[in-house]
């Protein structure tokens, strides 16, 4: 796993219309860091721009020790190339694939032995409590067996971070909460460096090392949740953490 | 009150949309002497080896034309959609042009460049290079305008998938082709084959190009052995044309069930709740590639065939190339002075006008029945009404003659050959699509709006002045050029359907230029007109729904 650093990073859309503007982070190899704010405020765009989903206009991005988007200078590395794990919202779980194949793809892509394979998948299965469940097709699944298999597929090959967007969203009340424990287990026994995009401030206080406030592209406050807890920037922080 | 309203609509459904099939069926069948049961005219079809190679070129032609179509609309529609493809809109709606425009206009403009000796193209590239009465001939023609069908259906699903399918293998680390082949082929492959099918379909109930390029080559397609039955005028000649065209109804029913089978059973739920921009493949270096051949196929399929027709329309002698050789004469001969071609397109025009209005007003009033209404049997409407608009036009016509030449029901003058026989057959046919699409219209109103005009005093009438049509404008005006456009050039059912004295747009096109003078340039005249119709048409359509309807 690595750090994964932002140093002034702008995605300009028009004239000046920035979805994100100024943002300068460090996240810490193993860390797992939220970035909370209200819909519209830049966050999921800021975390596609680390997969290399999204462009951004200014700025520098590093995974680990590589610079990985720099468009100054015109270098930009392409999303197949980042090695990064991604749980997306809707799952985008591959409704033609089983479950084995599904957690499969990426390694079978980087070509690794096919005994291999199997012995990571099954590991990477029993992580995520879907032993047994490797012919199933994703039709045969409930959402949070489906987002047991993103996470899985996401995480399988090693990737340098792990990132999750929204991921509890389309979850029933009951599920959200034991998923929240299980992700924030797994990162803990992995040791992976999580970015973690959430509108819910419980989902935020109780798995996060740090929270990333953002409004309107730009970042308010950065903290730990009790710090900012109890020492907000101003009104829209402590309104929108309590 | 409202169960009777609904059984009278059924009652008229049965009989415009069913009933001439069953009297075809019934007519075959009970064709021998005095009405007695017969199979003879189904003998003399199954056993004729003309009918056999019929047969036999319908299918390649068809299954040729579906295959060249994907191949070219898949990767269109991909790179349209899922590429930083550039002005990817302003191309995408030049690419689908060709869905409007008829077909047989494109045989015009093809025989006048591949023509073996006199054509254009074979002028510049030498004598008999190129041969538009051909197998491949008709093929290409066919194929350059049912790609479309393939790029709408393709581009479409493409847009409605959600695109974290493809990011979440791209971050597996997988390229752009291979992503194309693990993750995307599979996930549209229902909606590649419920297309394909369609453009098989649409081959097979052809009728101009087959005409037109095929019937020359002697290449003789299913369509047009009908046409030639029918028009040997006897009654055994129209039996077979019956036995001949229940043929073809059958196959028809048969490629419809397996596609919506193919369609109910194979489709994934690929269409999620978030939307969000999907990251578009850049095409670095193979962009200028890729722009410089999307451009030459535009030109292939486009604006070559057009200015053939646009050069042969303007031309005073046929086939001179000089500036001294432009006119616009044959423009006005056309239109005000050759009396035939100004009364086919006075007739073209009321139709259109006519046909359109009863088909919208009948479809509107219907569809609200099958939408807003909680009435057992509503949904039998768009069943019984999609019937006709699913059966090539061929056997529409057919089964119309047989059923209302003798009047309606014995009641009143023989049909045939009179522009009620023309509006009927245009309302029976496009009748559903008027339903389609303001039923789509009235699903995107809640009902709550009815209400709160109820609520607010106004009764039924009112409510529907005030609300219904004001929010139902986009849709119905949409429906109403989208018939006006295609029932202005209709071939394939009028040619049945009229004789000497009853002409239209289509049928003086169609007769110009198999019979008369190919050299007079009135065939192109009218073909570029048609053309100018259609873009006018889609122009006004996609202007009035804020690009919701129209190409």
């Amino acid at each position: 796993m690595s750090q994964v650093k932002f140093e002034g990073i702008k995605k300009q859309y028009a004239a000046d219309v920035f979805a994100v503007s100024d943002f300068t982070l460090t996240i810490e190899d193993g860390e797992f860091v939220s970035f909370l704010g209200p819909s519209g405020c830049g966050k999921t765009t800021t975390l596609r721009m680390i997969a290399g989903l999204e462009k951004n206009t200014h700025g520098k991005i590093y995974l680990g020790d590589d610079l990985v988007s720099d468009p100054e200078n015109k270098f930009f590395l392409p999303p197949e190339k980042r090695h990064v794990g991604m749980v997306f919202q809707s799952y985008a779980v591959w409704p033609h694939m089983n479950v084995y194949d599904n957690v499969a793809y990426p390694l079978k892509i980087q070509k690794v032995p096919k005994d291999e394979i199997e012995k990571r998948v099954l590991e990477m299965l029993k992580v995520v409590e879907l032993n047994g469940l490797e012919k199933r097709m994703p039709n045969q699944l409930s959402g949070g067996q489906q987002q047991r298999v993103a996470l899985a597929r996401g995480l399988v090959m090693q990737p340098k971070v792990l990132l999750l967007d929204e991921p509890l969203s389309n979850l029933d009340a009951k599920l959200r909460e034991k998923m929240r424990t299980d992700i924030r287990a797994i990162q803990q026994s992995l040791k992976l460096t999580v970015v973690y995009v959430t509108h819910d401030q419980i989902e935020a206080n109780t798995m996060s090392d740090r929270i990333v406030i953002m409004k309107s592209g730009k970042i308010l406050q950065v903290g730990s949740p009790k710090e900012i807890k109890s020492n907000p920037v101003n009104d829209f922080v402590r309104e929108f953490i309590q | 009150m409202k169960k009777t309203v609904l059984g009278l609509s059924i009652f008229i459904l049965l009989v415009l949309c069913v009933y001439p099939f069953l009297e075809l069926f019934l007519k075959v069948i009970y064709s021998g002497p005095g009405g007695t049961l017969s199979f003879d005219a189904f003998n003399s079809v199954l056993t004729s080896d003309t009918i056999l190679t019929a047969v036999k070129n319908t299918l390649l032609v068809s299954t040729a034309v579906s295959l060249l179509s994907c191949l070219v609309g898949i990767p269109l529609a991909w790179l349209l959609s899922r590429t930083d493809f550039p002005w990817n809109r302003r191309f995408r709606s030049w690419l689908c042009l060709p869905y409007a425009i008829p077909p047989y206009i494109g045989a015009i403009a093809w025989i006048f460049l591949a023509n073996p000796t006199t054509g254009l193209l074979n002028r510049i590239l030498g004598h008999s290079f190129l041969n538009v009465y051909t197998f491949s001939g008709l093929v290409w023609i066919e194929s350059s305008f049912l790609y479309t069908f393939i790029l709408l259906t393709v581009h479409a699903s493409l847009e409605r998938m959600d695109s974290s399918f493809e990011e979440a293998a791209r971050l597996s680390g997988a390229g752009p082709l291979k992503i194309f082949k693990d993750i995307t082929l599979p996930l549209i492959r229902p909606s590649i084959l419920g297309g394909g099918l369609l453009v098989f379909l649409a081959t097979a109930a052809s009728f101009g190009v087959p005409a037109l390029i095929g019937s020359p080559a002697r290449i003789y397609l299913i369509t047009t052995q009908i046409y030639t039955f029918q028009k040997m005028g006897s009654m055994s000649g129209i039996y077979r044309a019956g036995a001949l065209s229940m043929l073809l109804l059958f196959s028809a029913a048969v490629t419809l069930l397996i596609q919506q089978r193919i369609l109910r059973k194979s489709q994934f739920q690929t269409v999620s709740g978030k939307s969000s921009r999907p990251s578009l493949i850049e095409l670095g270096k193979w962009k200028t590639p890729s722009v410089i051949l999307v451009c030459a196929f535009l030109f292939l399929v486009f604006i070559l065939p057009l200015s053939g027709v646009f050069i042969s329309a303007l031309s005073k002698v046929q086939g001179e190339f000089s500036f001294d050789n432009w006119t616009f004469s044959n423009f006005y001969r056309v239109l005000f002075e050759t009396q035939e071609t100004g009364r086919a397109f006075w007739n073209s025009f009321s139709l259109g006008v006519i046909a359109a209005t009863l088909a919208c007003l009948l479809g509107a009033f219907l569809s609200y029945i099958q939408v807003k209404t909680k009435l057992k049997g509503r949904n039998l409407l768009d069943l019984l009404a999609s019937l006709p608009y699913s059966t090539p036009g061929t056997v529409v016509a057919l089964a119309l003659i047989l059923a209302f030449s003798n009047g309606f029901f014995g009641v009143g003058p023989s049909l045939y050959n009179t522009l009620g026989m023309l509006a009927l057959a245009y309302i029976v046919k496009y009748l559903s699509f008027a339903m389609k699409t303001t039923a789509d219209g009235y699903r995107q109103i809640d009902d709550v709006l009815d209400e709160a005009s109820r609520v607010s005093g106004a009764g039924w009438g009112r409510t529907m002045l005030y609300i219904w049509l004001p929010l139902m404008k986009a849709p119905l005006v949409a429906a109403w050029f989208l018939i006006f456009m295609p029932v202005v050039s209709e071939l394939t059912m009028t040619i049945l359907l009229t004789g000497p004295g009853l002409e239209t747009v289509g049928t003086v096109i169609f007769q110009l230029q198999e019979y008369a003078d190919a050299s007079g340039g009135s065939a192109s005249v009218l073909a570029i007109l048609v053309v100018m119709l259609v873009v006018l048409v889609n122009w006004i359509v996609k202007k009035s729904s804020d690009g919701r309807y129209g190409l």
